[in-house]
């Protein structure tokens, strides 16, 4: 009978986990490479304050997320795109109720070295220059060749890239690839025909940012939705949150959350 | 209040507006009048737009959901068509050139439903001769359908039907009559035919080791024949343990050893006839006989380089480069050889979706009389015979979305004398819907 009782509570517990996993002290967060620095931040510092919460992070890419939190397998998927028309037709036939959380915008700023007098491009002059199609600044109202930087392929800022600016067409095969935003911006500084692109909140004084379709990179023509390379960063949990999964939420939206997102070069929505 | 009042307002408009009204431009403009005054942060209006229009597109896939019946969206349909022109220049043993042109094509038509979460059934059709007939050097493997008779009725026979269980992430069952890909893995054709959709039960197991690496065991049970006089069938038993590995940005190895069984000794085998090249003897109706049992274990490697010439500023995507190796350890004529090796490359796009997307490939095989059982290899490599080396080149250009060209040449000859060596070109234009 005793064992009878102890395999029930077993079975018990594992429902309950299963059931109500952000009632378990644990939350798993899975999905977009570019949201993994905000996600990753946010879980240290939530649980050094939560330390009964245990959040495991991981990325794998915005689908890998969504995919797990269809199936079940995470509480919270983290995307750098809305969730596809089939991930949703997907989830209804599943019976998922899968709600978006905005927690920041990304937003990609194209950069020269200061000494180029080009001061704007259209977005199809930026596609042009960094698909090979424009190889020179004269064409542009500058002069002498075009050195493109770009972020390397396994940074979320140059999958970001390829897909706002370049449609996802391909890096001319002769740009730099450099590991950071950081180092996108110091090799843009010492060189002066050079173009590159870096999170907004990398505008530093020794290189230029660009107009856009004449519109400035800045965090409030991101917020208005004026300037064309931005979008929104999501959190999807299955239906409302609750639980630890929103006590983490909230707090990625709290006013310390939304620090740590700005410290990791994305802009925060407030807070 | 004014606050909730606004907001209220303006969630109210996504929300009823119909769908196909909804303009992201009007929802901005309303949306930036509230933070113009003061009532809503841009960030809180950012995120307001963006989480209500997931909501206003999750409605309408629940919408869609409410309409179409539940087995309609459970269900995909898919197929090809290719029409192919194809050359056999071929020389006899006693050195006598034969030429023969024919017009070819292939109809597939495939349907998948997900009968719940962890089952499927799928089911195809295809073209192809149903059995082997010695006046046409085709294989039942082949799904190619020659043109001609008079204008006769062509036959569209069963290619494949199974179920898949997949209990959990990463392990599936596979039972009926299957696709290749789910029961083996091979980087080239030495081996195994693509066409070929064997019967009975496969395991497929695959799992992450690390973000860098993951491993993964086929398996697999398969009936070659049914005896209806004997209760004492042919069969085959298939195991293969594999890895993939990311070794660097940009370059990937896949790698695997596979030990394939075939209890074939004595037993007639409708696939294989007694004009094909392995060690066989006579049965009925020119069907052959294996002298043994076939024990064949096939080690095999891809490496696959993104951007390769990427120094060079050559914008090329993808390079693919393979190789393998096969053994016969049976107890079987060891004069006339029984090992086999394909070394090959893939340059350009990963697949061919689009107009100007190409990729070329080519191939060296060379596969000794009894290093396979001869119902296996590619049914258009030396008409899918053993004793044989052969070169294959083949590019694939896109022509549209979901249509291509496709150049395909076989230079192939005997191992041993005569050596009646054959050349076979293929025009194919491919359609895909």
């Amino acid at each position: 009978m005793r064992v009878q009782k102890s395999i029930l509570c077993a079975a018990a517990a594992i429902f309950l986990a299963s059931a109500a996993p952000c009632y378990a002290g644990k939350v798993v967060v899975e999905g977009s490479t570019t949201v993994l620095p905000i996600a990753q931040r946010a879980a240290e510092v939530f649980m050094d304050d939560n330390p009964q919460v245990e959040i495991s992070v991981r990325g794998g890419g915005s689908g890998v997320g969504i995919a797990s939190l269809l199936a079940g397998t995470c509480d919270i998927a983290d995307s750098s795109r809305p969730i596809k028309e089939k991930e949703l037709e997907d989830a209804v036939s599943r019976g998922k109720d899968p709600k978006a959380n905005v927690i920041a915008m990304d937003g990609i700023a194209v950069i020269v070295n200061p000494s180029n007098p080009v001061k704007s491009l259209t977005k199809k002059q930026l596609k042009d220059i960094y698909t090979g199609k424009i190889s020179s600044w004269s064409a542009l109202g500058g002069s002498g060749p075009i050195v493109a930087v770009s972020r390397d392929s396994s940074s979320g800022t140059f999958e970001a890239f390829g897909e706002l600016a370049l449609d996802k067409e391909k890096v001319r095969p002769d740009a730099l690839m450099e590991a950071s935003n950081q180092a996108v911006a110091s090799v843009v500084a010492k060189t002066p025909g050079a173009i590159g692109y870096v999170g907004i909140g990398y505008i530093n004084d020794s290189v230029k940012a660009l107009e856009l379709n004449g519109v400035y990179p800045s965090k409030e023509t991101v917020l208005r939705n004026r300037y064309a390379l931005s979008r929104p960063l999501f959190m999807y949990t299955n239906g409302k949150p609750d639980g630890d999964c929103k006590s983490f939420l909230d707090f990625i939206m709290s006013k310390q959350g939304q620090i740590l997102v700005e410290k990791e070069g994305y802009i925060p929505l407030g807070g | 209040m004014k606050k909730w009042y606004l907001l209220f307002t303006a969630a109210a408009v996504f929300a009823t507006a119909p769908v196909s009204n909804v303009r992201a431009g009007e929802i901005d403009i309303l949306l930036d009048k509230l933070v113009d005054k003061g009532v809503l942060t841009a960030g809180e209006a950012r995120q307001i737009a963006a989480e209500t229009k997931e909501d206003v597109r999750k409605e309408v896939a629940a919408g869609k959901s409410d309409t179409l019946p539940k087995w309609v969206q459970n269900t995909k349909l898919k197929g090809d068509f290719r029409l192919r022109y194809q050359m056999d220049h071929a020389k006899s043993s006693h050195n006598q050139t034969k030429n023969r042109q024919r017009g070819r094509i292939r109809v597939r038509l495939g349907l998948e439903s997900k009968v719940n979460e962890k089952l499927l059934v799928a089911v195809g059709m295809a073209t192809g001769l149903n059995e082997y007939t010695t006046s046409n050097k085709d294989t039942i493997r082949s799904t190619n359908q020659t043109l001609g008779a008079s204008w006769s009725k062509k036959p569209f026979n069963l290619d494949y039907a199974y179920a898949k269980y997949t209990p959990m992430p990463g392990f599936a069952v596979i039972g009926g009559k299957m696709l290749l890909k789910d029961a083996i893995w091979e980087p080239g054709d030495l081996m195994w035919d693509t066409d070929i959709t064997p019967e009975g039960v496969a395991f497929d197991f695959a799992r992450n080791v690390n973000s860098d690496m993951s491993v993964f065991l086929k398996s697999g049970f398969f009936l070659l024949e049914e005896i209806s006089s004997s209760n004492d069938d042919p069969y085959s038993i298939h195991i293969q343990p594999g890895m993939d590995v990311k070794i660097a940005d940009g370059i990937s190895l896949r790698a695997s050893v596979a030990a394939d069984y075939f209890r074939v000794r004595d037993f007639t085998l409708k696939g294989s006839s007694v004009s094909n090249t392995g060690s066989y003897k006579s049965g009925d109706n020119s069907y052959a006989v294996p002298m043994a049992n076939y024990t064949n274990i096939m080690p095999a490697l891809e490496l696959k380089f993104s951007d390769p010439f990427k120094a060079f500023h050559i914008n090329v995507p993808q390079l693919r480069l393979f190789g393998e190796y096969v053994r016969n350890f049976a107890d079987i004529d060891p004069y006339s050889g029984k090992s086999g090796y394909m070394l090959g490359f893939g340059l350009g796009a990963d697949k061919v979706a689009k107009f100007g997307d190409w990729v070329l490939k080519y191939n060296y095989a060379r596969l000794e009389k009894n290093a396979v059982l001869d119902i296996l290899p590619d049914s258009d490599r030396y008409e899918g015979k053993t004793n044989i080396r052969a070169h294959e080149i083949a590019l694939d250009f896109g022509l549209g979305e979901n249509t291509w060209l496709g150049f395909d040449i076989y230079r192939a000859q005997l191992l041993t004398a005569p050596r009646a060596p054959s050349t076979v070109v293929q025009v194919d234009w491919n359609m895909k819907f």
